[in-house]
Parts: structure tokens; sequence; C-alpha cells
């Protein structure tokens, strides 16, 4: 093996401690940076309110006070739920987040459609992306019914949806 | 407005609806390409004069005036057309129609025909006073500046009447409403490009079918030897008939600039064309959902994927002749123009398949086969309408940018030669002019037959009943994206 | 001992004598000397302020936004109440607010000129290519700058410009959610997407921009001002070569410049940059703070009702200068293709942007004779225009 010479020695210890401190210095900061992808969100069920006054084939929107889930505690956020009954008796709990930019989707009877105002996304009273640049259907809440003492049915969510958008 | 409903008890005017769709679309098609040349010409004439007159170059002062002299001659038959198509043909064929919009859109229209006295006066005093006004260049392009805001101002007027019977916009009639109608904007800019576009196509194809008329019956000029033009004088004819060939050659080579300039100006303009258009398209879906789906999937569909290929067909045209010219003149990269109109072939197939050929997104899951071609699945990845046309169209744009820039690099550079045109390159340019026109009269025919049932959509209908009816529910089923 | 001597001499030794040590020690006159003396080129001064004047503005972004940072609280339980309360109760709060919001809309505007007539004199060329690129990214940073800035306020614009612009990663193949989750720090817009953001806004970009408006500024001394190619033409009646030759000749520093062509080596006539270009920098920028000094006064920085995601009818609306991207979201080809649109053909513009000079090396200067850059970048230009005026039709319609 070749003799170091001083000037290398001390070359590769120069690069020896810059590499450590690196390695040290970045082993904290990077799995903190990355720490969200790690976390899971904290699960909460929240109730929605009764659905029987509900018409069928008129997306509908109930507001929820729902748990954020991620970061230190924070009030709930106000979230919609657009309750679609169907005429067979089938209920859809819609989000009104866009899946293409997610911005706030509404029911515009005029349309027929559920319109996003940011770039025109349509989607039809199922929630099937029928128009504009959204890449996928409205994604539903996970929800549950229940019925109540005085026998209404009531709607339940989870802070999730039910496909990740 | 209640006074429309006293018009309910006129009774609709006799003749069925189809012939009276018929000659109003003849005339207005005929009307239209005379017009939208004034306009789009009157800017380009604007623009050349000012080039003239900061390089002091001869060539761009004999073509304004060249555009200035086919704008009196068209002005006339312009004029004469609209007369036709406004007093008799609307108030005959479309009474209850034509005066219900009278009443609607009343200042608009006054606002549009005053334009009409200004450009009358503009239009003749440039003509009359053209050669007199040759030491006054500042005066001339006045008159030329006057002239193009005249003729923009009644563009954009008769623009708030179009795009208000597509997009009424609730029905309100206010002048406010009419003026800021959804589409007003988009259909604004997009003709205020496709006008000069237009123009320009124009332009090409006078100064093709001039080279074609001078060249047909002796040998084209060549770049680099001119001497090849004076088979006379090589065999020691007189000097006047050398002379004859000189001039000659000189106006071959006029006309051949002329017809470079105007494709230049022509595709640069239409490749904005499909940005702008496809807003238009987006706010036609927003605003008469109905009238877009016609346009998209219902029975005009087929019509619009036509309008894809003439928009394809005036890119390919455009480098049809640019590649030609750049192999005559032997300019370096000629090749290269080549690639970029074979590019520009394979787009355009890929955008004009119709959707029955290629299959939705909804076959294809129907069929358990929602994967690319090349994966076992039945998805042709290049013809669903959304979004690989509109990838297509993107890369259309791109290509044909690419095009015209190398073109003009050359250009700039000195590599195109002047003489160094063929007959096959001005007879492209010439189709390219044909393409255009059919192009506008495709467009033409497709907006206003997209507002099908309606005459105003949602508001007045073919059979010329003011309906109350909601005017924004879908006349069709939501499709498939 | 050396200071009782001091003591003893005449008022004005001693202070000449103080301001000698100074200079000893430091260098200060000889470094400003050399900074206000360099030779600029005389003809295009008012264009070449548009540099200062967008480093005038930056500046003035720095010092009114340590002032908000006097009351802002990130925190989305806080924050809107902090900028609620500089609003209505605190004195000349919103004043401040509203010199940072027309500050950031004028460094925009004005960075938008700049780089335009930097582009159309090809002052990119050889040998000051990095000065492009480092004003380039520059640019980027402003943009992302003024794009986190709007998050921060947590009123309903802020909420959903944040929620569209932490969702536009998702589009990335592979990493995109993963981008997204970090940005976030969840899935959904919350707590900490405000504090990350905020971060981003006043330490990392600022960082970042500073650093490289250092070595702008050193690249700009280097190589010296290139003004437009007026500055560099000939006489046509007399030999070229001649006086060329005699233009480098006499030329002083930072000219003529190594490695560059001998014809734009050297400007025709220079002046000192000190007073003449000085005055035309100082008044520029003086005129445009004044505009962000009325404008933010009468009409300030406005504040939404707070963020609420069960919103059904708010329209969100970019910020002007985003408008042409937002509208470009609308058309671009969508799934699969959307990371095409999105990315690819942004990417493609934005890269041709950063590597202009690497692309454009001809010697050529004057803008018609470059038509291979003009004719895409006019092209360009009036795409963001078209698309600013229609994007503003299609949310005023809805």
């Amino acid at each position: 093996m070749k003799q170091l010479t001083r000037r290398e020695a001390l070359t590769r210890g120069t690069g020896l401690g810059l590499g450590l401190v690196g390695v040290m210095l970045s082993v904290p900061a990077v799995g903190f940076l990355l720490s969200p992808l790690f976390l899971k969100q904290r699960s909460s069920w929240v109730t929605v309110g009764p659905i029987d006054g509900i018409p069928v084939g008129k997306p509908t929107p109930l507001v929820a006070e729902v748990p954020v889930g991620t970061g230190y505690p924070t009030p709930p956020v106000r979230r919609v739920v657009y309750v679609v009954k169907k005429p067979d008796g089938g209920m859809l709990a819609l989000s009104n987040i866009c899946t293409h930019m997610q911005c706030d989707v509404h029911w515009d009877p005029q349309l027929g459609n559920f319109l996003c105002p940011c770039h025109g996304g349509l989607y039809d009273i199922d929630g099937n992306n029928v128009g504009g640049p959204p890449p996928q259907p409205l994604p539903q809440w996970v929800h549950r019914t229940s019925t109540d003492a005085a026998g209404r049915t009531i709607l339940e969510i989870e802070n999730k949806l039910n496909e990740s958008i | 407005m209640s006074h429309r409903l006293l018009l309910t008890s006129l009774s609709p005017v006799a003749g069925s609806i189809l012939t009276n769709g018929v000659v109003v679309a003849v005339v207005a098609l005929l009307h239209i390409q005379i017009a939208t040349y004034l306009t789009g010409s009157s800017t380009l004439a604007t623009v050349s004069e000012a080039i003239s007159m900061a390089r002091h170059d001869e060539r761009h002062g004999r073509l304004a005036h060249m555009m200035v002299k086919s704008q009196v001659y068209l002005f006339s038959t312009g004029s004469a057309v609209a007369i036709l198509f406004v007093l008799f043909v609307l108030t005959g064929l479309w009474a209850i129609f034509w005066t219900a919009l009278q009443q609607i859109a009343f200042w608009m229209l006054v606002f549009e025909a005053t334009m009409f006295l200004s450009e009358i006066v503009l239009l003749y005093a440039l003509y009359a006073n053209w050669d007199r006004l040759r030491d006054n260049r500042r005066t001339r392009l006045a008159l030329l500046v006057l002239l193009n805001i005249s003729l923009w101002w009644q563009m954009f007027f008769i623009d708030v009447v179009a795009s208000f019977m597509l997009t009424p916009n609730g029905g309100d009639v206010s002048i406010l409403n009419q003026v800021l109608n959804p589409t007003q904007l988009p259909l604004t800019i997009h003709r205020t490009i496709g006008n000069i576009a237009w123009a320009g196509a124009v332009t090409a194809a006078i100064g093709a079918f001039n080279y074609l008329r001078l060249t047909r019956h002796s040998p084209e000029p060549q770049p680099d030897a001119p001497s090849s033009l004076r088979p006379l004088h090589s065999i020691g004819a007189m000097a006047a008939g050398h002379l004859e060939t000189e001039a000659r050659r000189a106006e071959i080579l006029h006309w051949e600039w002329v017809t470079q300039w105007g494709v230049i100006w022509a595709v640069t303009l239409s490749l904005m064309q499909p940005w702008v258009g496809y807003s238009y398209a987006k706010d036609i879906q927003l605003h008469a959902y109905g009238a877009w789906y016609t346009l998209m999937f219902g029975d005009l569909s087929n019509v619009f994927l036509i309008q894809i290929f003439l928009l394809g067909m005036i890119f390919i045209l455009a480098s049809l002749f640019f590649w030609r010219r750049m192999v005559r003149s032997g300019a370096p990269h000629a090749r290269r123009q080549l690639i970029l109109m074979v590019v520009l072939i394979l787009l355009t197939l890929l955008a004009v398949q119709p959707a029955w050929f290629a299959g939705s997104y909804a076959d294809a899951i129907a069929a358990a086969g929602n994967h690319p071609w090349w994966d076992g699945g039945l998805l042709n990845p290049v013809g669903n309408f959304i979004p690989f046309k509109v990838a297509a169209l993107i890369g259309m744009v791109i290509f044909g940018l690419w095009s015209v820039t190398a073109y003009a690099t050359a250009l700039s550079r000195g590599h195109i030669k002047p003489g160094g045109s063929s007959r096959g390159a001005q007879r492209a340019a010439l189709m390219l002019g044909v393409t255009v026109s059919l192009m506008m009269m495709v467009m033409g025919v497709l907006r206003e037959h997209s507002r099908q049932p309606y005459l105003v959509y949602g508001e007045i209908t073919l059979h010329q009943q003011i309906t109350n009816t909601n005017p924004s529910t879908p006349a069709v089923p939501p499709g498939q994206p | 001992m050396i200071i009782s001597r001091w003591f003893t001499r005449p008022f004005k030794s001693r202070l000449r004598s103080g301001a000698d040590w100074f200079e000893d020690r430091t260098g200060a006159t000889e470094l400003l000397h050399k900074g206000l003396y360099e030779a600029v080129p005389k003809k295009g001064g008012w264009a070449y302020a548009l540099g200062s004047a967008t480093l005038a503005l930056i500046l003035l972004q720095l010092f009114s936004g340590i002032f908000l940072l006097l009351d802002y609280v990130p925190s989305v339980s806080e924050a809107f109440n902090s900028l609620d309360y500089l609003r209505t109760s605190d004195g000349f709060g919103a004043w401040v607010r509203g010199l940072h919001l027309w500050g950031a809309y004028t460094l925009i505007f004005v960075i938008g000129l700049h780089m335009l007539r930097t582009f159309l004199s090809a002052s990119y060329k050889r040998p000051r290519e990095l000065n492009w690129v480092s004003g380039a990214v520059l640019f980027f940073l402003v943009l992302g700058l003024a794009i986190t800035g709007a998050m921060l306020p947590w009123d309903q614009a802020a909420y959903w410009t944040t929620t569209v612009v932490t969702n536009i990663p998702h589009y990335i193949p592979f990493i995109g959610d993963g981008i997204r989750t970090l940005w976030r720090g969840g899935d959904f817009v919350g707590p900490i997407t405000l504090t990350r953001t905020f971060a981003i806004h006043i330490w990392v970009l600022p960082f970042l921009l500073f650093s490289l408006i250092g070595a702008h500024l050193y690249l700009l001394r280097r190589h010296g001002e290139f003004g437009a190619w007026v500055n560099y033409d000939t006489d046509p009646d007399s030999d070229e070569e001649k006086q060329i030759g005699e233009r480098i000749r006499r030329a002083e520093p930072p000219y003529p410049t190594k490695r560059i062509e001998r014809r734009y080596a050297a400007p025709r006539e220079t002046v000192p940059f000190f007073p003449n270009q000085l005055f035309k920098d100082v008044l520029l920028s003086t005129l445009l703070i004044a505009v962000i000094f009325v404008m933010g006064l009468i009409s300030g920085a406005p504040l939404d009702g707070a963020a609420d995601p069960a919103t059904l009818n708010y329209v969100p609306t970019p910020e002007w200068f985003f408008l042409p991207l937002d509208q470009f979201l609308v058309v671009a080809p969508q799934n699969p293709l959307i990371a095409i649109g999105v990315f690819g053909v942004l990417g493609i513009g934005a890269a041709l942007m950063l590597f202009l000079p690497f692309i454009d090396r001809s010697h050529e200067r004057r803008p018609l004779r470059r038509p291979e850059v003009i004719i895409p970048a006019l092209f360009m230009v009036f795409t963001v225009i078209f698309f600013a005026v229609l994007g503003i039709n299609r949310l005023y319609n809805l």
C-alpha cells in the first residue's frame, strides 16, 4: 500500500469530517422532513345529520364538522357532503372536492351537472366525470347510516374519502 | 322583455326551415368571406405600409397598395351581398326572429352600420389619393390605421350579436349583458386573429395565382442563373425583347415574394387559433352545454373532424411550401422541413380519427380492456377525443411553429434566394388559400348549426317561437369525456 | 498614547486621519469608488434601469415583509384573525400590507420587462450566459415567493390557492403524491401546510433569492452592462475593423470582456455609472415605489372571508400573473396525459427559457435577424396574453 503523504492524509481527514457532519445533520433533518409520509391520519367518525327529508334525484349539500386528523390539534373544519338519493333506493355521499385540482364543486341545476368553477370540470349526478379536466369521478366520503331513537336515518362519515384523489 | 311578446302574434313566414336555412347559409358564407378579408387585409396593409416606410422598401408599399385596391373592389361586392343578406334574406325569410333580434341588438347593429360610413370615407380617400399621398406617407398610414380601427369595431359589434345568439346569458337583453356575454371575448379574439390569417392566405393565393399565370408558358426563373431567363438575348435578340424579359422576371419575383409574405402571416397566426378556439369551445360548454355537445359528440362531430383536418392541412401545406422553397434555394436543413411536414401529417391523421373508429374509455372499460393496445388492451391510444386529440393539436402547434421559425431563420440568413420558387410550391400556397377559405366556411356552419333547435340559444326556436324554457338545460344527455 | 496624540490635533485633520484609518483597515472608499465609476454604455440607460428597479423592489419586499412579521401568526386558526386585526385596528398595518402586495405586483411586472429587454437586446450571449441563467432562476424564485405569499393570509383566496397549488405536484408520475403529502403535511390541506408554506416563503426562497442576487450582480460587474446592438453599431461609411479596434483600445474596465466577438467587445460610447446611470436608476425606482406607496394606501391588500373548506359558491381566482397558467390547465390534455401537459409542455417551455443562451448561440444581436428565437418568443408572449384575457373572461362569467 502506498504511503500517504501528510497533505493527502489531511485532505482525506477534512473530507471525512465534513461527511460525518453531513450525515449527522441530514439524518434527523431528512427524517423530520419525510415524516408526514409515514404518519397515519387520525381516524374519526362524525355525525352529518338526518337525511330522510332529502328529495330523490336532487343532490343536496350537507355540512359536517370534520376533524383534520393531521398535524397539531386544531378545531375541526367544515366539509360538504352531497347526498344524492337514487330512484332505485341507493344513496351516495359525494364529497365536493374536484378530482382535478381539489376545488369546491357545486351542483348546477341549469347544467344538470356538478360544476367545478376552477377549470370547468363537470360531473353527472352520480359523480362521474363527464367534461373538462377532471381525471376521475367525484369520490365519496367513507360513510354509514344508522337509525336514531326517533326512527330517523342518520348519516355518519369518516374523515377520509373512499378513493384517493 | 314584454315587447317581444307582441311579436308572437305575427305568423311565421312561409317556406321550409331547411330551404330558408340553406339560403341564409349560402349568402352569409359569401358575406363573411369578403367581410373578414376586408378586416384582416386592412391590418396587413397597415403593417406592410409601415414596414415600407421604415425600410424605404418598394415591395411592401406596392403590396399595401394592392391590398387597398382589392378592398375597394371587394367592398362594393361585399356591400351588395350584405344588403341581400340583411334586407332580403333575413327580413324576408326569418322575419320574426330578425325583428326580435333587431329590437334586442338595436344599438349593436346601429353602431355596426355607423362604422360602414367611416369605412367608406376612409377606404375611398385612400384609394383615390394613394399616389397623391406618395410624399406624405404618414397621412397614408394614419388613414390606414383609422380604417383598421373602424373595421375592427364593426367586427366587434357583429361579434357581440353573433355570440349573444349562442350564449344569451339568461336572456337578459341589456346592452351590458350583450357585450359581456360569456363567449364574446373568445369569439372576438378568435376572429381578430383569424381575419389576419385569412387575409394572409388570400394574399398568398393572389401571389401564387399571378406567379402561375406569368410562368405558364415559359420556364420559371432560376435562383442562381438569371441568364436562363434570357434565351432571346443569348441568340442575339433585340434589346426590347431583353428588357421585356427583365421586367417579366421582376414581376415574377414580386409575386413570388408576395406569396411568401402571405404564407408566413397566414400560418403564424393560424398557429394561435387552436388555443383560443379551444377556450372558446370550453366557454360554449359551460354556457350552452347542448350546443357544445352537438359539436363534440352529436350531429356535428364529424363536421368538427373535417375542421381539424383542414387545420392540419393549413400547417402541412405551409410546411410543404417552405420545404419546396428551401430545396430549390439550396438552403441548409431543407431536409428538416420535410421531416416536420411528415410529423405534421402524422399528427393530423392522429387528430382526425372519428370517435367510433377509435373507441372511447367507456367502450374499453366495458370490454374489460382498459389498458393500452401494447398491453393486450383495447384502448387505442391515438383516437380517443380527449386527451389524445388535444395532445395532437398541441403537437401540431409546436411543430408548425418550428416549421415557420426554421423558414424565417433561413430567410433572415439569406438562404432563401429570390427566384428560388417552383410552380409546385406556388400551387401549395394557392391550395392554402382554398383550405383557409373552406375552414372559415366549415367554422361558420358549425357555430350557426350548433345552436339547433334554436336561433337564439334557449330563447328563440328554429320555428321562430320565443320560448321561456330554461336556456341551459342540455338538449342531449351528457356524454363521456 | 495614540489617542492623546489624536486629540491634540486640529479637528479637520483629525477627521481626515480617522477616515484614512478606516479606509486603511476596510478599503471601503476604494470599494465604493470601484462600484460607482465603472463604465456603462451611454445609450439605453432607461432600459437598464429596469434591472436596478427590480433590485430596489425586492429590497422593498424584504422591508415591508419584515414589518408584516411583527403581527402575522402562521397558524390556521390565527393567521386570518391576525391580518384582520392588522386591517381594521392596527393603524398603518393595512398600508404596510398594501405595500407588500403592490410591491409584489410591480416587481413581477418590472422583472418581466427586464427579461424582455435582455431578451430583445440579446444580452445573454457569450460571455454572459450565466447572467441570464441566474436571472431566469431569480424570476422563478420570485414567482415562487408570490405564490407562497398568496397562501399565507388563510382567507378564502389563500385557502383555495393553497389547495390548488399544493395539488399540482400530484400529477408528477411516481413521486407526485409524496411531494403533495410532504408539502401539505398530510393528504389534505391542514395546519402543517400553512407552517411549511410559511417557512418556504420566509426562509427557503429568500435565502436562495439573495444568494443568487449576489451572483447575478457579481456577474454583471464582471462582464459589464450589455446594451442593445445600437451601442455596438459601426459607422457604415468608414472601415469597420479600424473602428472596432479603436473602440477596444480605449475601452475602460470591465470592457473589453474576454471571450467575446470583437464587434461586441466594447460599446461605442460609455459613461461612468455615477452619476449618469445611477440618476436614472434612482428616478425609476422612486417612481415605482411612489406608485406602490399610493396604491398600497388607496387600494391596499384585499382580505376575503376566513377560509372555509365547506364553501359551495366561491370561485377560486388566481392572481393575475398566474391566470395564463390557470387557463392552460383548462385546455391542457387530460388524464392520462395531464402530466405531459402540465409538466411536459410547461417544463419544456421553462427549460427553453432557462437555457436560452445555450440554444441561441449565433453572434447576431439584432432582434429582426434572430427570427429563430423572436418568433417562438412572440408566440409565447401572445399566448400568455390571450390566455390571461380568456381566463378572466371565463372566471368572470361563472
